[in-house]
């Protein structure tokens, strides 16, 4: 297996007014292509923030990101657009959908704005991951008319249009009961099984479990790892951590 | 209370860019609004407030030489109607001569010290002193010659000397009548340099000036006085009445134009803050629906929103005001200037209040009406969807587009433009006031162009005028059919008549080659030769209830009762009496009375003419008592117009940009989150910025769809709606197509550019900022 992430010595440090916050305090992690990581760890302790740099969302105060042959930190804004859409697919908490697009128009916008493909293709896509989510029949509503855990899954099937190497899932069942939760995380382990790299942030065990690797965050710190494991193994790891 | 305070200032500070866009859109609202006080407030009445403010006369006898004594005078003052008096004032008719010119004036005696009653205000340069030979000379006298403080002027002492005299100031006088006048211009001097001039007193002539305790009782003074003696005393007098309507007619284009743009302005005011105030409370219902989930009352809501508004507005309308203060002087000094009354500098108390009561007024009036409608909505669907569902359909255009395969950030922008259609319309809403703002400057100043150029439209069809004293109407025809440069002339006089009812007009009776003049018919035809038809005014018919095609019956002489009845065949535009005057044959009313040979003479003269060369034909001798006068100089100047209306449409345009770019502002604002979504699923910053443009490019272009034809109609009514206070006749809107067709690249180009900051804005957003809100 190669290495799809290589974040070395990664630290990032908000400022706000005259107070300095140290966010990510020196970072160095992999991630192995194929591979389907959990990041956990207490509120507050960065994980989002590491998503974000992880995704070209946000820039490094020092440190390196390398995703696949991108270095992230040298990147302009319009290069780290354009490697968004055609590397990267987001899943967050609160979905994020365009509100005043259709479901399928916001499925297929990541491919829309990238050009190049082929529109008759591009609705095949979509109609295919609809399908395969499940929502085929929800895909002329608009965002507000669909439940939270639809909602999610709308969100995961734009983040495939493009055939991301990497999928960032920042608490994709944050949101979401335990039922519309599973079903989330079944999908999540599908792609992943089909080869699709996947980085996940989630403060709750039982989603953790669904991972091949779990990562402890705390302070700005990488503190721990683990290779596999149960989700009352994994809910230990994180009391004996505090 | 305490949670409502709470609120309003973390909304305000946390919002603090909309809350500062807002703020200034209130700044730019009250500025536009506080000119347009300012320039009603100058406008308004001018005459009467020069009149008050220099205690001006209202009756101004001049006495026959000779006949009037000491005694006479006393009893005069002496009347129950006089309230005070400017006490016997001497004056002498005589001539002056400057360059080539020989002007025939009225040198009156100034006393040194101001008098009580009917005081000169100062135009230009000083007052003269005491025993110094130097003159002051009247505005008119200024206009026509074109003289200026510094120049000299000659006169002829009685002893056949000439001497110089400098003139030190130029001077304003209530009572001058510049349109009826008898009288030749006014040159003022000090009695000492009066009596070193002409020493013999008996030749001086006497005056009175009158105020009287009710400005109406003109009429009954004037019998009054002519019935305390056996002989006639009063040569001529001069009713403050007429010196008014004389001053209107100067001041009519001022009016018509700068009040049009003064209700524009206000209209404006009202529409930004109206569109942009809902817009953004609109923006807030999302807001309104959590503060509803958490417990707000209704009641508290309006409280915190209101509570916002009225802050802002406060702020806004305190700068807005200092700001208009500041450039209203601008536009105001040549326009008071020019219409004789001192600036009104606009911080008053008055216009303080208006501004402060109008401009929050609306402002928390459309604050409230959003807000209320925001405290209504079904909490629910609030906090899902805000204000107004998204459309569910995708804008046709935006299909067409996708079809047609344009990029995606077209696509988007086409259908950000349908998605929230009541915040596009209140977007376009403002967009369209920019673009009727500007065809409505355009427009006024072309109008003003239009009116310079062919002043036949203003009904002053010809190019110079030819008094005439001493030589005889037939002596006075024959030179000027002799004259070489002179085309066509006819001769006018002027008769005084009144109708059946008593009201008092005058009337134009005409002969000559009058179909030689560019006569502007607005209405009907121009009357035959030889008949007793009649042209009238629009004054004239509005004020005595007459359309063309009535008849009217007149009395040209009282004491023998002579009739005569003339049909009314047209309308034009008569610039004098405000438009309450009738044009005649004067054949038709010669034979009726004795002296009625024309005085007056109007020509036309061939392009290549030289005025100079006229002038010396028609009065070669120094002493002639054939006065020519070019058009030019008695034509009120509109140069002074055309600048203000410049001046203040510039400052419009400015506001209408800035008020484009705030609006784009704000809706990006209200776009921001849609915006970092697309950002994250990898829109590159251009394309964010061809998005925005996109959608304001095609509101631009519906703006000017709406905007041009919608100002056009606008300026057209708004015009003829003021002129119809004046009785001047119609005014005929002129702005050519070329300006059209270019003022729309340049209205796209703004709205363009009013979204292109923005655009920039959000395309370099943070996301992440951008996400974690919320
Ligand atoms: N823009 C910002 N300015 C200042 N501090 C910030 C900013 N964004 C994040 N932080 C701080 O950085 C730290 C890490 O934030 P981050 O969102 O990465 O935490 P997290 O681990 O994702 O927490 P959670 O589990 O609650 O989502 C927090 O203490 C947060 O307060
Ligand atoms: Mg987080």
């Amino acid at each position: 297996m190669t290495t799809l992430i290589r974040v070395s010595d990664l630290k990032k440090t908000y400022q706000t007014g005259s107070v300095r916050f140290e966010a990510l305090r020196g970072i160095s992690l992999d991630v192995q292509s194929g591979d389907f990581s959990a990041i956990m760890g207490q509120s507050g302790s960065g994980k989002s923030t590491l998503m974000h740099i992880v995704g070209g969302l946000d820039k490094p105060t020092s440190g390196s990101v390398r995703v696949g042959e991108h270095t992230l930190e040298t990147m302009s804004e319009t290069q780290l657009a354009i490697f968004r859409r055609s590397q990267v697919g987001f899943v967050f908490q609160f979905f994020n959908l365009v509100e005043n697009l259709s479901v399928q128009a916001n499925v297929e916008l990541p491919a829309l704005l990238a050009g190049g493909w082929n529109r008759r293709e591009i609705r095949k896509r979509s109609a295919e991951l609809l399908e395969r989510l499940g929502i085929a029949s929800q895909a002329g509503k608009h965002p507000w008319e669909l439940s939270g855990g639809q909602q999610q899954r709308v969100a995961i099937a734009r983040a495939f249009i493009n055939q991301p190497m990497l999928l960032l899932a920042d608490e994709p069942t944050g949101n979401l009961d335990s039922a519309s939760g599973d079903e989330v995380l079944k999908i999540l382990k599908e792609f992943n099984q089909q080869g699709q790299t996947i980085l996940m942030v989630t403060h709750s065990a039982q989603a953790a479990a669904w991972a091949k690797t779990v990562l402890f965050i705390q302070d700005g710190l990488l503190v721990d790892r683990m290779d596999g494991g149960d989700e009352k193994s994994i809910a230990q790891r994180l009391v004996d951590l505090r | 209370m305490s949670a409502v305070w709470q609120k309003i200032w973390a909304d305000l500070l946390h919002r603090r860019m909309v809350s500062l866009l807002i703020i200034g859109t209130i700044a730019a609202a009250a500025a536009l609004f506080t000119l347009a006080l300012t320039t009603l407030f100058n406008l308004e009445a001018p005459y009467d407030k020069s009149h008050a403010e220099l205690n001006g006369a209202h009756l101004w006898l001049h006495f026959k030489p000779q006949r009037v004594r000491a005694m006479d005078i006393r009893q005069i003052e002496e009347l129950p109607e006089v309230a005070a008096s400017t006490g016997r004032q001497y004056s002498y008719s005589s001539q002056v001569y400057f360059e080539d010119t020989r002007a025939p004036v009225s040198l009156r005696v100034t006393p040194i010290e101001p008098p009580r009653v009917n005081r000169l205000r100062l135009l230009s340069g000083r007052f003269i002193q005491p025993e110094a030979d130097e003159v002051l000379i009247s505005r008119d006298m200024r206009d026509i010659y074109q003289l200026s403080v510094g120049q000299f002027v000659e006169i002829t002492r009685s002893d056949g000397q000439r001497v110089e005299l400098p003139i030190v100031g130029i001077v304003y006088d209530p009572m001058y009548d510049s349109y009826r006048a008898s009288l030749p211009p006014y040159v003022y001097v000090s009695e000492h340099l009066l009596f070193s001039l002409f020493p013999d007193k008996s030749a001086w002539e006497w005056s009175l000036g009158l105020r009287l305790k009710d400005p109406e009782s003109v009429a009954v003074v004037v019998d009054k006085i002519q019935s305390m003696r056996n002989l006639e005393l009063v040569n001529d007098y001069t009713d403050w009445h007429d010196v008014r309507s004389s001053a209107i007619f100067d001041a009519q284009m001022a009016f018509i134009f700068l009040s049009a743009f003064s209700f524009f302005a206000i209209l404006a005011t009202v529409l930004i803050i109206v569109s942009i105030i809902s817009s953004t409370v609109l923006a807030q219902i999302k807001q309104i629906g959590t503060l509803k989930a958490i417990g707000f009352t209704g009641r508290q809501i309006l409280s915190v929103y209101v509570g916002q508004y009225v802050f802002m507005s406060l702020v806004g309308t305190a700068l807005g005001y200092t700001l208009g203060l500041a450039m209203a002087p601008l536009p105001m000094r040549t326009i008071t200037m020019s219409l004789n009354t001192s600036y009104q500098p606009p911080f008053n108390g008055w216009s303080l209040m208006a501004v402060f009561l109008v401009i929050p007024g609306i402002t928390i009036l459309s604050a409230l009406g959003a807000a209320y409608r925001g405290a209504r909505v079904n909490i629910i669907k609030a906090i899902a969807i805000g204000a107004e569902a998204p459309a569910r359909k995708t804008f046709w255009l935006a299909r067409l587009a996708e079809r047609m395969g344009a990029p995606m950030p077209f696509v988007l922008g086409f259908n950000d433009v349908f998605v929230k259609p009541f915040r596009s319309l209140l977007a376009m809403v403002n967009l369209t006031i920019g673009v009727m703002g500007m065809v409505f400057g355009l427009a006024l100043t072309g109008t003003i162009e239009t009116y310079r150029q062919n002043p036949a439209l203003l009904g002053i069809v010809y190019d110079a005028i030819v008094t005439r004293q001493e030589t005889s109407d037939i002596r006075t025809q024959r030179l000027l059919a002799q004259t070489p440069g002179v085309e066509a002339f006819y001769g006018e006089t002027l008769l005084e008549a009144e109708t059946l009812n008593g009201q008092s007009l005058n009337l134009r009776a005409v002969e000559g080659q009058l179909s030689a003049f560019p006569f502007v018919v607005e209405d009907g035809r121009f009357f035959q030769p030889g008949s007793n038809e009649a042209m009238a005014g629009k004054g004239l018919l509005d004020w005595l209830g007459l359309k063309v095609g009535d008849s009217i019956t007149l009395i040209l002489d009282k004491d023998k009762g002579t009739k005569v009845t003339f049909q009314i065949v047209g309308e034009y535009p008569e610039p004098a009496d405000a438009g309450q005057r009738l044009m005649v044959n004067l054949s038709s009313v010669s034979p009726l009375l004795k002296h009625t040979n024309p005085g007056t003479y109007y020509l036309k003269l061939v392009q290549s003419a030289k005025p100079d060369e006229i002038r010396s034909f028609i009065a070669p001798r120094r002493d002639s008592d054939l006065n020519f006068t070019l058009l030019e100089d008695i034509v009120p100047d509109t140069n002074y117009l055309q600048l203000a209306i410049f001046m203040l449409a510039a400052i419009l345009i400015g506001i209408a940009i800035v008020n484009i770019l705030i609006m784009s502002l704000l809706s990006a604002q209200e776009n921001l989150r849609v915006v970092g979504i697309i950002k994250t699923i990898g829109m590159t910053p251009a394309q964010v910025v061809i998005m925005f443009s996109t959608t304001a490019a095609f509101l631009g272009l519906l703006a000017i769809v709406a905007g041009i034809p919608a100002g056009l109609v606008l300026t057209r009514n708004l015009l003829n709606f003021m002129a119809s206070f004046t009785g001047f006749g119609r005014i005929a809107i002129s702005l050519d197509t070329l300006t059209i067709i270019g003022l729309i690249p340049f209205a796209l180009f703004i709205s363009i550019l009013g979204s292109f900051l923005p655009a920039r804005w959000a395309a370099h957003l943070q996301i992440v900022e951008v996400l974690r809100r919320e």
